[in-house]
Formats: C-alpha cells, structure tokens, sequence
C-alpha cells in the first residue's frame, strides 16, 4: 500500500502565495457563529436553524415535530392577509388572589409577546372563511384559565351567530392552577358553547397537537366534529408521570401518542403539519351549505365527466350474467364470497369523489372491518359508510375479513350522526359475512351495538341508500341497511345466517348449505320478488375492479335518481318514509 | 492567498484539488468517510480528517462535520470539487457565514441558477436565447394546443414533476398533439400524481455545447472556449471534447460573448459553465448554468494551456484573473474519456470490487486523472468513475489517434469497466467524422441502451 510514502514537503513553485496568517484578524478566524445550529431535541442532531423554518417546523433530520408559536400557526394555516383577531387584549384576572400570579403571567408575556396562551380570531383558509383559535404552550403550558375559556367562549358564539365553522389547535398542560376552581369551571363553559355551536349545526374542527392534556382534553378538544391530531403528539387525560406514579408501572412506547388514540378510536386522523392546511381547507369545502341534499345540491349535481365518459370495460349498459335463474341459489353464494370481487372501497373510490376517511368509534377502537368519511356525489357531500373485505391476507388480517366488531358499529353510527347534523345523505355498502364472533366482540356488547344503529338509524333526518355488493350476512348487515331504499347487486345474497349455519341448526348437518341456500330465499331475485330490497343491480360476469365499470355506471344513474325521487322532503318525511317501509315487512 | 484548503470531496477531484494546491504552497486537508480510508486523497493530503461512515449523507453531504472540520483544523477555504455539495447554495451560505471561503461562486448565484426557471428568466432577461417554450404551468390540451401553435412544431411536452423520459411526448404536428399531451399528463398523473405540463420547441438531435467561463471578484469575466459533451448515453456524458468541429471561429466568438454576457448578467464570480443546445442550423439555446468545476474541465485545459483549478483558487482568494480574452488561444484538440467501474454487458451496472491490476497509459499529449492504483478497492457507495484519460494532438484526428492508441494501453483488472466501449466509439465512423449529436449513442449502440 501507499500509505505513509508520499513526500509531503511543499515544492513552493509559485512562490508568489507566502502565508498571510500575519495580516488576518482574530475575527476573521473560521469560526461557527453561535445559534447557527441547534440541537433536534428529538433525535439529537444538529440542525439548521432555517431549515427547520422551512419544514415547517418539523425536524429535517428525524421529523420530529417542534412546538410552533401561535402566530407561526396561523401564519401557516390562514391565506395571507385574511386574519383578524379578536380579544387580544383582556383584562387580567385573578380569582383566587394568589399570591405571585400576576408576576408570573408578565414574566410569561413579557417572554412570548402574548397576552394570553390563545390567540383566536376570523381568517380565511384555502378561501373558506373560519374562526380559529391557536394555543401557544410556550404561555404557561397554555393552561386554561378565565380568558383562555372567555376567549374560547366567545369566539366559538361570535362563530355560531356568524354561521362559521370553528378550528381550535389545542396545546395544554390542562386547568390554570393558580386559578383554582373557576379554571375548572372554564371546562363547563368551553363545552357549553360547543354544544349549542353544534345544534346550531355549525362545524368544530379540533387540531390535537403536542401535548394536549388534563382539563383541555377533557372539554373543548375531544368535542371536534372531527379530530385532527398532529403526529406523535402527546394527547391524554392524566398526564404519562403521573399515570407511572400511580400504578407504579412503566409505561410502553407510544402510549397517549397521536397514533395510539388514532388507533384506540379517538381521532379521525393524524395529518402532518405541512398536509393541515390542504386538509382542513378540504374539509371546509365538503361542509358548503350550497352544496347539501337539503339546500339546494340536488339541483346542482353534475356529472361527473369522467365516468359519463367511460368508454373502457363491458360498455355503458351493464351485461346481465345471464338469466338468474340459470344460477343456483349456491351458485350465487359463491360467487358474493368470490375473492377479486370489488370491495366497497372499489365502489367508493369509483361512485365519489374528494374522499376522505375518518377513524374511530371515540369509545375504544378504530375497526378496520368499516371504513366511512365523506365524499362528494356529482358535487354533493354524502357520508360514504361501507363493509370491506381485504384483498389480501394482509389486509384481510387489517379488517378482520369484512366482519366488524362493537367498535365499527359505533363507528358507523357515529358517522350517521354526523351526518345527519350537517344534513347530508348516508350511502352505505353492506359486504359482510356476519358480524364478528368472539370473545373481545361480546365483551364490548356486538348485541347492543347492532341494536343501536337499528334504533338509531330508523330515525335518522337524511337520505339513507343500502347497497348489499357482496354478501349480507344477518344483523352484522342489517346494522348498515335500515335505510330508505335497499339494494342488492345481482349476485349478492342478504340472509337471517349463513347457509352453512342454517343447515346445521336445522339439520345438523354443514354441509347440506347448497340445500339451504336454495330454500331460505337469500339472493338477490328472491328478495326483490319478496318486496324487501327496491333494486337488483345488474353485474358483468365475473366482476372484478377491472370488469365493473358497467355496473359502476348504472349505479351511478341510480343514485342520482334516489336523490332526485327525494328532493324537497323534510327530514322527518324521510325519517317516516324509513319507518313505513319496514312497518310493512 | 488562503494557507490551508479542505477538500470537501472525494476520487479523482480530490486529487486533482490537493495537486494545484501543492503547486500553489498551499497545505491541504482531506476529508475522508470510513470506506475512503485507503484513497489515494485520504494519502495525499497533508491533513486527513474523518467525517463519518460510508454513506453520502453522514460524510461528504454532512455539512455540520465537514464545517466543524474545517474549523477544527483551521482551514480557511474549502474546495467542494463537483458533486456532493458543490451546488447547494445553503452549504456556500453557511461556509461564508462560518467565515470560511467557498471556493466557487457565492449562496444567492447558486441559488438561482439551481432554480431551472429562475435561471431561464434571468437568461431572457440578459438576451440570452432559451428554448421557446412556456413559462407558464399548462393544464388542459386545448391550452396546450393554441401554445404549441405559437412556438411552432416539433414541440416537446414535458411533466413538470416528470423524469426519465416519463411524461414526456414529442408532438409534431397539431393533429397528434392532444393525444400526446393526453397521454404524457395521464403518465403524469398516474406516476407522480401531477397534471401540471409544460410546453417547449424540440430540437431535434442537438449537439450538447458548453461554454466554460472564469470570473473574478472585479467584474472580469472570460470564456474559455467550448465543450462539445454530446456523446451521452442516458443523458449522462460519457466522452468530451474541445473544441467542437461545427463551431466556427465566429460562432465560437458570438457565443462566446453570449456566455460571458449571460455571467455578467448574474453578477458571476469563480468558474461556471453555460450549457447550450446547438441545433442543425447552428442556432443556440440556453439550457442550465453550471455553478462549479466540471468533470470534463481537463479538455479546456489542455487546449488553452490554463489550470482551471489554479485559476478558481485565486479569483475565491480575492485575485484578478491571470489571463484576458485576448490571451486565450485555442491550440489544437482534446479528448477526454470517463473510465468507470461498470459493465456495459449488464446495462453499466456498477462495479466495485478490488482492482487487481493496473496499468496507465503515458507519454506526449497522454493525461491521466485518477485516485485509483493497484490493489484499491472501488468502494460500492460513490460514484463508479475510475479516472479520467484525456489526450491532446494538434487536431481532432490526432487526439483521436492519441486515445486510441492510450486506451489500448490501459489495463484494469480485477473490476469490470466501461474501457471497450469507450474504444468502440473512438472507432465508429461517425463518431471520426464528427458528426456528433446526442443521439449517436441510442441510435448506432442501441445494445447498449436497452
């Protein structure tokens, strides 16, 4: 090797470049200015100051996610020049005269240049006009005191009066200490006005950020319409110490993070900072009032070009897979089982547009087996609720091979809800072999969950449509199918149980199913001859994501014509209308 | 004059860097990742530093270790070579603002001439001619069409956030253009979910022409002549030369004026290249402003008889230009040829590997820039060049003879390379003819760019 042996003796050809060290300054010294670099309190590294900046405040190295300013926030969130605050200055409080508060809370102005640890006020995002209000943890953890409620209070009633929807970024440590029991009080009074902001059918968007704790949590945050959560942030109610303390228990990794509540069904999703803005501008956009079924978004639906276009798969008229009869009735069970048939995710991503899911029952889960949000049909929000099966063992695990649990019930109950307070229409897609049998199923009460959603949705004020694509498996179906009109595709099956279980109930004997399947009157035929389901929806043979456009066009046809046959009903006639048709059966 | 210089980079530059700098008296430091331990850069440097392990990322792009380095040892300008973090602007910024020389032109140049559009706007500004084209982002067909209309056909569709031929369509005439740009944006939308296109004039095989420039601190600005870099195979150069044989004294001197124009426009300082696109009819068009020192700078210096490298240390450390246009001759012909660690046989997939053998050509007009020598291992996470092997003959014929004959001289063993290939274009007719574009490659050596 050559290590070592190079002569390193300068041969100073040019001689005219002798040292200038003599005239150089100290303070010309390569030298790294302080403050140049700043340690990533997440993962260690140095990082550039501006770079940091630029990434929205998320650590370029490992993204770790560092507080923001308020006013960075907003300057993130808001189009520019569009804010305006309000109560920026409010008189100082101190109820319970506690010695040294007053000091404290200069000390913490003086420090962030705040008056309080929220700043609230109207702005536009994405050109949607909304009342925000931002947190700022830097201001004494961002406890909530007297005006940190007033503040919140009276933004979110100036908000109702104006018919704006609200988005609170929450960031505390929880209740003001120093103020006692009126800080506790704020909690009843943020809640309060959220309430009637709600009945007043208004919107609230509530953005978790790190850390959301103690008496915030447990008011104003968890009340969003939806909840927006921002990566790994900490959010819960007793804070990780002192949950340690108590039970004298480490805790495990990810405990009260962003993701653990997203997947223990207490926030719609986790959106990265630099995604919010886009996000909750979309969400205003699917919560227009021009656009809803009762104001006016019948009339307004377009088409959509893109699939009146369609020129690919079986053609616009969709092909009968020959006379149903020429089927068995086992036949027919088959093919709704079939693996590579579409999955109500096809349908959606297919029928709407502007999708955009949203997670958990907010009691304890988010369950794969049901997937629900909002889209747009030709223009108009709908809530989009459906059963899916998986594609592959993969997802198959994921969502529990298309039965659902307790929790995806009051998921989809709590979409219904939803939906019902914004006045929008409720499409659901029933594919489901039953509802999930076992043990943690009855534990959470399956039974009282699918009794719910019947009792609930029987009296829903909105547009319910049902369409069974696969198969209907019982009351794990029925939980998603007490609507105005049901449909089946031409394949699909809707039954009291499965074959396979009816044979041996009655005859002992699982494998006389083809038999059973023939007499219990399960596919769609049978059902539409009995006056249960409106519609049969034609299929080509052997439906695929590849093959379905033609029954994607039909049913798009469809549903159009359900809204249209239902416009200019009140929310009750609908509600009568539902309670009719089932009183007859 | 700075005392001491790092050299935040690797491989051959590396060591053509610490060379000028020993010329100069100037002490040198290397900085090195745990797999260059043994490069000849690591050996050769008065100073060696190490600045992390292997990967780009922790060493030679690590900017915190290469600054605290350069601190550390009390270096007072740095060398970025090209490469690494040659061309980002936020790597100039920081060094200046550790009051640290970067050698090369200043953060606010690199900035915006990395910025494509940027750049073509200040260039059209300054009278610089740039490929007709939008400016403007293109979303529907029918927009599309009344633009090429106005730009004339052929016309090049382009995906903005499009790359590796994907998104991209050549219309010729109005009645393919809305099935082209359909399916370009379709390409875009699926691979990149991106509908924004952009419109410009194709030129049909162009030459690829750079122009070197050199400026000081004063406002002297020179261009060195031409470099004809059309051999390319997937747009990446694989020979160079100068000076081009279409290029005219007079072109030469036009365009010449026009790259040193367009520098002064942005206020240049250091070396820099202009590329420009020359069509059939010897029309020219801006493409891209290259903030540093090229890989193929050897071929300008063997034909102007300057050391580029030389020249850049100088003007950083505050010096005028040694040489006005009027002292730079174009003398005779060079030829430079990139020898990489690949094989040509498994689509230039790169390979390292330890090389067992090695012999380098010599003798009148016969270069060779290298950090490789026998029994050094080709680490597999950098660039797979080997060396460079440029010749100088008093014309084109000659140089071509030169590598020829030099390329027959070189042996590598114990690694695959790209050496045959090299030696089947010095051979191709056409290529001796001088009838160069950048579609020689594709269109006679299609084996080779499957």
């Amino acid at each position: 090797m050559l290590k070592g042996m190079f002569k390193k003796t300068y041969t100073l050809i040019d001689t005219r470049y002798s040292s200038s060290k003599t005239d150089r300054g100290a303070e010309k010294e390569p030298s790294i200015p302080e403050g140049l670099w700043r340690k990533c309190n997440k993962c260690g590294q140095p990082i550039y100051v501006e770079d940091v900046v630029d990434n929205h405040y998320v650590c370029p190295k490992c993204g770790g996610y560092f507080r923001v300013h308020a006013y960075r926030r907003i300057e993130m969130l808001i189009d520019e020049g569009t804010f305006e605050e309000w109560d920026k200055e409010m008189p100082f409080s101190n109820p319970l005269d506690f010695p040294g508060y007053e000091k404290k809370v200069l000390a913490a102005k003086e420090k962030t240049r705040l008056n309080e640890a929220i700043v609230t006020g109207k702005g536009k995002i994405c050109g949607y006009p909304a009342v925000v209000g931002v947190c700022d943890a830097r201001f004494l953890m961002s406890s909530m005191g007297h005006i940190v409620g007033e503040k919140i209070t009276r933004a979110v009633e100036r908000a109702t009066k104006e018919q704006l929807p609200v988005i609170i970024f929450a960031a505390s440590g929880g209740a003001r200490m120093q103020e006692g029991i009126v800080s506790l009080m704020q909690m009843a009074k943020t809640s309060a006005a959220l309430k009637r902001h709600h009945e007043a059918g208004q919107l609230f968007i509530s953005v978790l950020t790190d850390p959301t704790t103690g008496g915030v949590t447990a008011s104003f945050a968890m009340l969003g319409d939806i909840i927006i959560a921002e990566p790994k942030a900490l959010i819960g109610f007793a804070g990780p110490r002192v949950i340690e303390q108590t039970i004298g228990q480490k805790l495990p990794e990810g405990f009260q993070r962003a993701e653990f509540l997203l997947e223990h069904g207490f926030v719609d999703m986790v959106v990265e900072r630099k995604d919010q803005k886009q996000v909750i501008g979309q969400i205003l956009k699917l919560h227009r009032k021009e656009d809803g079924f009762f104001t006016g978004g019948v009339a307004k639906m377009q088409e959509k070009a893109a699939l009146s276009e369609r020129e690919d798969g079986e053609g616009k008229e969709p092909l009968p897979g020959g006379p149903a009869g020429a089927k068995s009735a086992w036949d027919t069970v088959l093919i709704s089982r079939k693996a590579g048939r579409p999955t109500a995710a096809d349908y959606i991503g297919q029928l709407f547009d502007d999708f955009m899911e949203f997670h958990g029952d907010r009691y304890f889960k988010d369950d794969g087996a049901i997937m629900g949000g909002i889209a747009t049909f030709h223009g108009m929000p709908v809530t989009v609720i459906g059963q899916v099966k998986g594609k592959n063992t993969k997802e198959n695990i994921r969502r529990n091979f298309g039965m659902p649990s307790p929790d995806g019930y009051r998921k989809a109950l709590r979409l219904m809800e939803q939906a019902e307070a914004f006045g929008r229409p409720i499409i659901c897609f029933v594919d489901t072999p039953g509802a999930f049998c076992g043990l943690e199923a009855e534990e959470r009460g399956q039974g009282e969950a699918i009794a719910r959603n019947l009792f609930a949705m029987s009296s829903l004020k909105v547009p319910i449509l049902s369409v069974v694509i696969g198969e209907g498996g019982s009351g794990g179906a029925l939980a998603m199918a007490v609507a105005n009109e049901v449909w089946m595709l031409e394949h699909g099956i809707y039954s009291i149980l499965s074959p396979e279980g009816f044979a041996s109930i009655l005859w002992k004997d699982s494998k006389k199913a083809p038999d059973a399947a023939r007499v219990m009157k399960i596919t769609a035929a049978d059902l539409y001859q009995m006056g249960l389901i409106e519609k049969v929806i034609p299929e080509a043979e052997n439906l695929s994501p590849e093959t379905m456009s033609g029954t994607v066009s039909y049913m798009e046809k469809a549903i159009e014509g359900f809204f249209k046959g239902l416009e200019g009903m009140s929310g009750s006639q609908l509600a009568e209308r539902r309670y009719e048709r089932f009183r007859n059966m | 004059m700075f005392d001491k210089i790092l050299i935040a980079n690797r491989g051959e530059i590396a060591v053509r860097i610490i060379r000028a700098c020993r010329e100069m008296g100037i002490k040198t430091v290397a900085v090195y990742s745990e797999a260059d331990r043994d490069s000849l850069h690591t050996m050769l440097a008065d100073e060696a530093i190490c600045i992390g392990p292997a990967a780009s990322s922790q060493s030679y792009l690590n900017m915190e270790r290469i600054l605290t380095a350069c601190v550390a040892i009390k270096a007072d300008a740095i060398h970025p070579g090209f490469g690494f973090l040659s061309e980002n602007a936020r790597f100039a910024e920081l060094c200046e603002k550790c009051k640290i020389a970067f050698i090369g032109p200043s953060a606010q140049i690199i900035h915006r001439m990395g910025n494509k559009s940027e750049a073509r706007k200040t260039m059209m500004e300054a009278g610089v001619p740039v490929v007709p084209g939008t400016k403007e982002p293109v979303y529907t067909a029918e927009e599309g069409l009344k633009l090429a209309e106005a730009i004339g056909y052929p016309v090049m569709i382009k995906a903005s956030s499009g790359g590796g031929g994907k998104g991209m369509r050549i219309s010729r005439s109005q009645e393919d253009f809305t099935e082209n740009f359909r399916s370009a944006q379709l390409e875009s939308v699926k691979g990149f979910s991106d509908d924004t296109m952009y419109i410009e004039k194709y030129i049909e095989k162009p030459k690829h022409i750079e122009f070197q420039i050199m400026a000081d601190k004063f406002g002297n600005v020179v261009h060195l002549g031409e470099r004809d870099c059309s051999i390319q195979r997937r747009h990446q150069k694989v020979l160079e030369e100068s000076p081009c044989q279409q290029i005219s004294k007079e072109l030469r001197r036009q365009m010449g004026q026009v790259a040193v124009k367009a520098a002064k426009a942005v206020g240049y300082e250091n070396a820099g290249t202009i590329e420009f696109l020359l069509d059939k009819d010897k029309k020219f068009y801006f493409m891209e402003m290259n903030t540093r020192i090229q890989v193929e700078h050897p071929v300008t210096e063997l034909v102007t008889g300057l050391d580029l490298i030389k020249e850049q240390i100088r003007v950083a450390a505050g010096e005028p230009l040694s040489v006005s246009q009027e002292d730079i001759h174009i003398s005779g012909h060079a030829i430079e040829c990139r020898i990489n660690a690949e094989n040509p046989s498994r689509n230039f997939m790169p390979c390292p590997g330890k090389i067992t053998n090695i012999h380098l050509p010599g003798g009148n007009g016969v270069r060779v820039d290298t950090h490789v020598y026998h029994d050094y291992r080709v680490p597999p996470n950098y660039d797979s060049m080997l060396l460079k092997l440029i010749v100088h003959g008093k014309d084109r014929e000659e140089a071509i003879a030169k590598m020829r004959s030099a390329l027959g001289e070189l042996i590598i063993e114990g690694i695959d390379t790209n050496l045959d290939f090299q030696y089947e274009i010095l051979s191709h007719p056409v290529f001796q003819k001088g009838e160069t574009d950048t579609d020689l490659i594709p269109r006679y050596f299609p084996q080779y760019c499957r």
